[in-house]
């Protein structure tokens, strides 16, 4: 029985969750992720206020540091800051991943298209990618931000960040797609399927692309937290959607009470530092897993 | 370059654009203009002309240092200036800062990986990977200017903290915490890739043959290792520059550092989308510039990079 399993031997996926298990921090990393997601999932029917209360206003606790009724403590003007960082983890954890899979999806079209043919769409593709890699992207996500979410399109919210943070996001992931489907094109298994008469579409998304996944899944988790954190300077600077709690938001707050109610500028904090450091180190863990010349 | 420049160029002008026509600002100044006002100024902003031509000749006036006139009435060219050398003068303190302490300590975390102290150093790094800038900002005005009383909070130079009239004091008073701020930041980064490239550097066999022809350990690591592991550390002191920089709204805000970054939260704030534009642009053109000098630099610190 055992001889079997070991002839069989394991799948790629099989070594690397060994490997990943077996990294303390990278555990570590993806406790602190699930604790937030599952906080986000809930965040409804846990939190003690629903989002933008001035509830305690009328209860006579505006103000008031953090006590054992309200943890994080209570703005000047009268907002829950335990409650309203449990609906920011949510609008902040849902734009991180929503904006993360849309540039993973951007990333892997436009990688493996530019990598796959050759000549002039390859070139343009190119060259548009290395436009979008050295352009200050969060100078003109802000500008972005300012303009369509507060002019042009009001009431998109959220939904429009995440189009504005994919849409400057891609090429990291795009340049990775592109070397390794240029590397994995000539390999003999391509070869053969062609030969079998597979056309381009096929070979590309049934063949090359499943086997570029491990590099483009360990950018992925770490575009989660770079996002997080672009999210949280544009809600700063109260360039985002006022009446969306985010963390971002709340710094804002924060910030302008930083003299009297230092506690509303801290606990957000704490969150954004935590989820970003758990996608961090969730990354690290994934990247040293799947890399095969780390192996034993 | 040129793509990247005409590609932020055209981005900054039609997002620019679709924030409103540059008329609707006009009419808050001027109650009620004349026709021939209005006809005047349309013409004045190309607004009779299709949307591409004045695009063209935004960037005709943009390759003549022209940046157009700010809401306050001035020319935008004339006040950005004095802005980027402040913003300059923060980031490359904090960049030297960072790379001058971060790579000793990468090259001493890597030569003592799994000790104690390099447990103590690649935690205190992912947590500065982890960290909004501007928040760290926010918690070292509360506890420094506001509970202790030692910095000030805010600005370049004082008014209230003149330290007895010691110009020099004062102004690095005035560094103290955006400085520590920023370089913690860029620090972090250096630090984990340091270390990351020493340790896969030391792996490597010509590391062995020169442990074997007898050099001494201190020969090994510093003219062999730390040399092949320092040239990835060029790209990303450019990088780090290049998003600092971007960061540049968000950190200079907290501490209302009179430089790009703080007059671009303004002046989006308020709409001033010449000065937005201007901006945008002249940030551009910095990380640009920072690119190109990190290319040079690593082409002569990499012979192989040269030949191409």
């Amino acid at each position: 029985m055992r001889k079997k399993e070991e002839r069989r031997g394991a799948s790629q996926w099989a070594v690397a969750w060994r490997r990943f298990r077996r990294n303390k921090s990278a555990l570590i990393g993806t406790a602190m992720v699930a604790f937030f997601i599952l906080v986000g999932v809930l965040s409804p029917y846990i939190a003690p206020y629903p989002p933008r209360s001035y509830a305690p206003l009328y209860e006579g606790v505006a103000g008031q540091p953090p006590s054992f009724q309200h943890p994080f403590g209570v703005e000047s003007s009268g907002i829950d800051v335990f409650s309203e960082v449990i609906h920011g983890t949510r609008n902040d954890l849902y734009v991180g991943l929503a904006a993360a899979i849309l540039t993973m999806i951007i990333g892997i079209a436009v990688g493996a298209i530019g990598g796959y043919f050759k000549g002039l769409v390859s070139d343009v593709i190119l060259g548009v990618t290395q436009v979008f890699f050295v352009i200050p992207a969060l100078l003109l996500i802000l500008l972005f931000a300012r303009i369509f979410l507060q002019l042009v399109f009001k009431g998109l919210g959220l939904t429009l960040i995440v189009l504005i943070l994919s849409f400057f996001g891609w090429s990291g992931t795009a340049f990775i797609v592109r070397g390794e489907t240029l590397r994995v094109r000539e390999m003999d298994f391509v070869q053969a399927a062609r030969s079998l008469g597979a056309d381009s579409v096929r070979l590309l998304f049934r063949h090359i692309v499943p086997n570029i996944l491990s590099p483009v899944i360990v950018i992925t988790t770490l575009i989660i937290a770079g996002f997080i954190l672009t999210e949280v300077v544009v809600s700063f600077l109260g360039f985002g959607d006022a009446n969306t709690t985010t963390w971002g938001l709340l710094l804002n707050e924060g910030f302008s009470y930083i003299r009297t109610d230092w506690w509303v500028a801290l606990f957000p904090g704490l969150a954004v530092v935590f989820s970003v450091l758990g996608f961090n180190l969730m990354g690290d863990g994934l990247s040293d897993a799947l890399n095969p010349r780390l192996r034993e | 370059m040129i793509p990247v420049f005409l590609g932020v160029a055209m981005l900054t002008f039609f997002v620019g654009n679709a924030a409103g026509s540059p008329l609707d600002l006009i009419r808050i100044f001027l109650r009620n203009p004349s026709p021939a006002v209005i006809e005047a100024l349309r013409h004045y902003y190309h607004l009779d002309q299709p949307v591409w031509l004045r695009f063209l000749y935004w960037l005709w006036d943009l390759l003549h240092f022209n940046l157009g006139i700010s809401t306050s009435g001035r020319a935008v060219t004339d006040q950005i200036g004095a802005w980027a050398l402040t913003t300059l003068e923060l980031q490359v303190i904090s960049l030297l800062l960072a790379v001058v302490i971060g790579i000793p300590v990468g090259v001493y975390s890597a030569l003592h990986q799994y000790s104690k102290s390099d447990y103590a150093i690649t935690t205190f790094a992912i947590f500065g990977y982890s960290m909004p800038t501007f928040w760290l900002g926010i918690m070292l005005i509360i506890v420094f200017s506001f509970e202790l009383g030692w910095l000030p909070s805010s600005g370049a130079a004082g008014i209230t903290y003149n330290w007895g009239g010691n110009v020099v004091l004062d102004w690095l008073a005035h560094l103290a915490l955006p400085v520590t701020v920023l370089t913690y930041v860029t620090l972090a980064t250096i630090v984990r890739l340091v270390r990351a490239n020493m340790l896969e550097v030391l792996r490597q066999d010509f590391i062995l043959a020169a442990r074997a022809s007898g050099l001494s350990e201190r020969a090994v690591t510093y003219r062999y290792a730390l040399r092949n592991a320092i040239t990835p550390v060029v790209t990303v002191v450019g990088l780090s520059f290049g998003a600092a920089l971007g960061g540049a709204p968000a950190t200079e805000t907290v501490f209302s550092w009179p430089g790009l970054g703080f007059a671009f939260a303004r002046a989006a704030g308020v709409l001033d989308i010449p000065l937005v534009q201007g901006i945008t642009i002249v940030i551009t053109i910095m990380v640009l510039l920072a690119n190109l000098i990190t290319d040079l630099a690593y082409a002569v610190l990499d012979p192989r990079v040269r030949i191409e």
